[in-house]
Parts: C-alpha cells; structure tokens; sequence
C-alpha cells in the first residue's frame, strides 16, 4: 500500500517536472536581453508569439535593429500570448517594473491598453504600430492605411478575374476570407477590396466568408472549395493559420490565392500570386530610433501609405514577375503611381 | 457539399471509433484532441522524411499509439486520475509539438516541409451519371476510403469477436472477466491504444491533407470525435451517422455563407448548435426508452 503511494507520488514528480522542464524550454526562446546595461531600454511587447507570425517577426526585427545602430540601448522582448485578456496585465507588469523608457508593440487592440495603463504610469512611453491614438501625450500609434492596402489586393484581384491569368474563369468573382469579422474588416478592408476589383470591372461581385477563428486550416480549405464552386478564381486570405488551407485548395483546383501583409509567395509559388505589405519593420525601426535619440513626438497618431512608401504590393519577388503576366504588372504599377500621387482618405474605426 | 462532408467526415469518423473502443472498456478518452494534434505532426515529419504518404499515415498513426501508452500507463497502470491524465496529454501534446518543432525545423508555427506529397485522390473522374451517388463514392482522398471498412472492422470486431465481448464486459463488468481468470486492463490498454491509433491516424488526415502542419490544425475536433461516441449509442454505424450528420452540419454552414444574408460568425456555430440540441435529444431518448448506450 506504501509502495503503491510511494509510487504515485513518485510519478507526480516526475510528470510535474516533464511539464515544467517543456514549459520552461518553450519559454526560452520568449524573453531576450543583451544585458549590455545601455542607457535606454525598450520593452517589446509580443501579443501573441514571435515564431510564425511575420506582423511580429517584423516588429521585433525593426526593434532590435534600430537598438544594434544606436548602441545605446537595450531591448527586452516579452510574448504575450494569445490570450487577449492577459495583454493588459502583461503591459501593466512591464510599465510597473519603471525599468523600460519604452515598450513597442503591435496591434489594434493595444493604444487602448496603453491608454489605461498610462493612467497609472503617466511617465511610461509607449509606441505602438498598427493601432491609432491621438492626444495622450505618453503614447505614440503608427497606423498603417489599410483601405489603400485593401484596394491594392482588390485590384489585382480584379485584373486577375477579369482573365488576367491562364486558370482565370468566365466568372466575375473574387473571394475574400476573413478569419473574423471586426471593425478594420468590415468597415474598410472588405469594402475597399470589392472598391479596388470594381475598378476593373463594375460587374465584378465579392464572396466573402468568415473562418470563425486564425487558426482552422481544414475548415477554410472547406470554405476556399465552396467559394470555388461559386465560380471565385482568386481568393484574399485574411485568415492567419487558415491561409494554409485556402492554399491546399487553391493549389488542388488550379485557383490563385493573394496575400496581406507579409510576402507569402514562398507558401505556394505559382499559387500565391499577389502580395500587399505593410512595412511594418521599417516604421519600427526608424521611431524606435527617433525614440532612442529623443526625436519621437508623443501623442501622436500618424497614418502612414502607399505615398509614404509604408504600404506597397511586392512586385520584386521572383515568384511574382515569373507567374503574374507582364501586361497584368504594368497595370498594376499603373495603380500604384496613382495611389502615390492621390493618396485615398482612410477613416479609422473606432478612432478616438 | 455532400463531396466536402465526406472529406470533413473521415478524420472524426476514425478519431470516433477509436475513441468508441476506449469508452466501451470503461475509459472515456478525453485526450483525442492531443492524440489527434501529435497524429497530424508526426504525419508530416515523417511523410518529409520518407516521401510517403502511407508512411506519414504510419507515423501519425504511432504518434497516437505513444500516447495513448501514456495515457495507460499513467492513468490505469498507476492508477491516476483519468480525466486529469487525459488532460495533461492534451497539454502536452499542445505544449511539446511546438518545442519540437523549433527544435527541429526552427520555427513554432506553420511547418511547411520538403517532399511532402500530396493526398492522392481515388476513382478521380468517374461517373454514374447520378451527382449524389458521384459525391458520395468517387474522387475523394486516399484516407477517405479507409473509414467504411475501419466502421465494418470495428462492428465486427465488438460484436462478434471474443476479444470484443470481453471488451465491452470491461466496461460493463469488469468483475466478471476476474472471475473467470481474465485481467480487464488488459483489456483497457488494447482499447487505449486502438483509441491512440484512430486519433493519431485522423490527425494524419487533416495534415496530410493540407500538405503542411500547423498549430491547432486539429481544431477540437477531436472532441467532437468524443462526442459522436454519445450521440451514435456507442455502436460503430451510430458513430459513422454522429460523424456524418456534424460533417452535413458544418457543409451547410459553409455553404450557407456564400448565400444567405446572415454574418458568417452566426452561420458557423450551427454544427455546434445542433450537437447540442442533438445532446439533449439523445439525453431525451435515453430517459424514455431502454438503450444498452
């Protein structure tokens, strides 16, 4: 009887330290300081992870150059997790600490966060991109326009359904997935995608479905085949971990698929076929910079675009000139000189 | 939509019979969902690894039978806790993959590997000239094919087999199987590690399917694949109904959403909404009328 509890207890232990030693190994790669001791330290606030998600990868990378050039800087990055409810706790935990002069992070969610938190550490600094915020005088947002974004894809979408490509139909569909529904989605990402491919033809209609969540591949390439059977050709996922199911479908039924925010023609070349970026990185790392040598206005929120050179289409990748036609290129730069020259008005959801 | 059903079917259908054996020896699996994610990952490491797409099948397939070894060893052989074992495996197959994976591949996220090939798809192109019976037998993935005769193995294999009334009698009675000289976690850890197998080879459906993994490809499927064992009165053709009616659920509200006026976020949550109300219907009948469920 001893012996038996003996040994469960024994099998606890070691179970406990299975999980513990796991959970510490992942959490190796989540916090980094290069403990060099410089003078102005920078908290990066991942909310989510840095692996696998490019939006991220580019914050952190913009970050940490902006920190190599001025060399006189630290920088500490801390993953927040996925768990939205957590990110205010999170934030607040690194304003509390008064070790950081600023903490960087990314997402729309986040300046209202970083609003509250500046209630309770008026001398905390934050900088926080792909969110907008005006007039607290701690805080610094970067707004990408993603109505020129969205409008960049829907008119290559339009160009490629319009007959554009060699797999393109007699059907005037284009096809928008989203992983959910929320304000910059319905207000201005779907409206502007179907404003762009109308542009090339006014006939042309929008299916637009929703995943439900960022992550169910096997569903979206459900809903990729329905949206192909209605006779979409080209489909824009918005749809974080389902983008790989919309590409297995595509590639299955000889569709293309376009991509936001980040180059994806590496996840299925000759399927992917347009991408539109965001320059995230580059933002980062020249207000980070600006932070660094005391250049940074704060309570601010600026809205950066095609005219800026902060959101452009990837029309260099050699997966793009190689599967994308000559004639549909040109008239796609066309459309990005026009963009440059007349930027479009861009009214931010929920914008205080 | 009756084609995509059956393609969505196929992975709950395996994972559901799998589970079936589990449940009918008395021990509810609950870690189907983790059993299903290392499946998947597993699947494509060794479809990369071996250009296969039987081989990645297999290591899905073993992936599953490992933990479900686990899950036997911990939770019967030992004598913990079921349901907190079953938990933990589900952790740690969430929490352990994306370690791997970085260590392996460098990279936590989407694991796109080399030489993975693509599900092959059978009878591609046949015709009967009936679109029903079109969608229902013919053009559908390699991995679909194996659920009809796993349904009529595992009938026959419960039903009218020695090896499946003593199953069933571990469940129901383990003291009788004593009696007669016979060690009912014998029994259980053959049910595990069956239940192990089906999830690790659904898991390897959904990837292999997709030609990459990623985290959280199996969804919660894998507790849908729990729950058709309720809905389907824990027989193998119940099960194959469950599995089926939730795939046509889920085609409907896929379908719907390039139709109806309705937000897709709403039109999502029928399957969900109807293996509730199916739930309660099956919790109606099992008061108002005998059942061996």
């Amino acid at each position: 009887m001893l012996t038996t509890r003996v040994s469960r207890i024994a099998i606890s232990l070691v179970l406990s330290a299975l999980f513990f030693t796991l959970l510490t190994l992942a959490g190796c790669a989540q916090a980094e300081d290069d403990g060099l001791g410089r003078p102005y330290s920078i908290a990066v606030f991942v909310p989510g992870v840095v692996e696998g998600s490019p939006t991220y990868e580019m914050l952190v990378e913009g970050v940490r150059r902006a920190v190599d050039e001025a060399e006189s800087a630290t920088v500490r990055v801390v993953e927040g997790g996925f768990n939205q409810a957590e990110w205010a706790g999170g934030i607040t935990s690194l304003a509390a600490t008064g070790s950081y002069d600023l903490i960087v992070s990314s997402n729309p969610s986040l300046p209202e966060i970083a609003n509250e938190v500046s209630q309770s550490f008026p001398d905390q600094r934050f900088l926080i991109l792909d969110g907008y915020w005006e007039g607290n005088p701690s805080l610094r947002t970067v707004m990408f326009n993603q109505r020129e974004q969205a409008y960049l894809n829907g008119y290559f979408a339009g160009l490629v359904t319009t007959g554009g490509m060699p797999n393109s139909n007699e059907a005037r569909q284009v096809g928008l997935l989203a992983g959910q529904e929320y304000p910059m989605m319905n207000q201005v990402i779907r409206p502007a995608f179907i404003e762009g491919a109308q542009a090339v033809d006014p006939s042309i209609e929008l299916d637009f479905r929703v995943l439900g969540n960022w992550f169910d591949a096997g569903l979206a390439a459900d809903l990729a085949n329905s949206m192909l059977d209605r006779g979409v050709d080209v489909i824009l996922s918005i749809a974080g971990g389902g983008n790989q199911g919309v590409i297995a479908t595509a590639r299955d039924r000889n569709a293309y698929v376009l991509w936001f925010d980040s180059s994806g023609f590496h996840h299925g070349p000759g399927v992917v076929i347009g991408s539109s970026l965001v320059k995230l990185d580059q933002a980062a790392y020249e207000r980070t910079l600006q932070a660094i040598d005391g250049s940074l206005e704060f309570g601010v929120g600026e809205v950066l675009g095609v005219a800026d050179g902060y959101v452009t289409f990837d029309d260099q990748d050699p997966n793009y000139i190689e599967f994308v036609p000559e004639n549909v290129r040109a008239q796609h730069a066309e459309l990005m000189q026009r963009l440059v020259d007349e930027p479009m008005e861009f009214d931010i959801p929920g914008a205080n | 939509m009756i084609y995509y059903a059956i393609e969505v079917m196929a992975p709950l259908l395996l994972a559901g019979l799998g589970g079936l054996f589990a449940e009918l020896a008395g021990v509810l699996n609950i870690a189907l969902e983790g059993m299903m994610l290392a499946g998947a990952f597993a699947a494509i490491v060794t479809a990369s690894l071996t250009g296969s797409i039987l081989a990645g099948m297999l290591g899905g397939l073993l992936a599953g039978l490992l933990l479900a070894y686990l899950f036997y060893f911990v939770g019967i052989r030992m004598r913990a806790n079921i349901f907190i074992v079953g938990l933990a495996i589900n952790l740690l197959a969430a929490g352990s993959i994306p370690f791997l994976s970085s260590a392996m591949y460098g990279t936590k996220g989407v694991l796109r590997l080399p030489n993975v090939p693509r599900m092959p798809g059978l009878f591609v192109g046949m015709e009967t000239g009936f679109p029903l019976i079109d969608q229902i037998f013919f053009g559908h993935s390699f991995g679909v094919y194996l659920t009809v005769p796993a349904v009529l193995l595992a009938g026959l294999v419960l039903q009218r087999t020695p090896f499946g009334l003593r199953l069933r009698s571990t469940g129901k009675n383990p003291e009788t199987l004593r009696s007669v000289g016979l060690n009912p976690d014998h029994y259980r850890r053959a049910a595990l590690l069956i239940s192990g197998m089906g999830a690790g080879l659904a898991g390897s459906l959904l990837a292999l399917r997709l030609g990459v993994y990623l985290p959280n490809v199996s969804a919660g499927r894998g507790w849908i694949a729990l729950v058709t064992i309720y809905l389907g009165y824990k027989r193998p053709v119940g099960v194959l109904i469950a599995a089926l009616c939730f795939a046509l659920a889920e085609g409907v509200s896929v379908a719907a959403q390039g139709v109806l006026q309705i937000p897709g976020t709403i039109l999502l949550s029928l399957p969900y909404v109807l293996t509730v109300l199916a739930m309660i219907v099956y919790s109606a009948m099992r008061r108002v009328g005998p059942s061996d469920a």
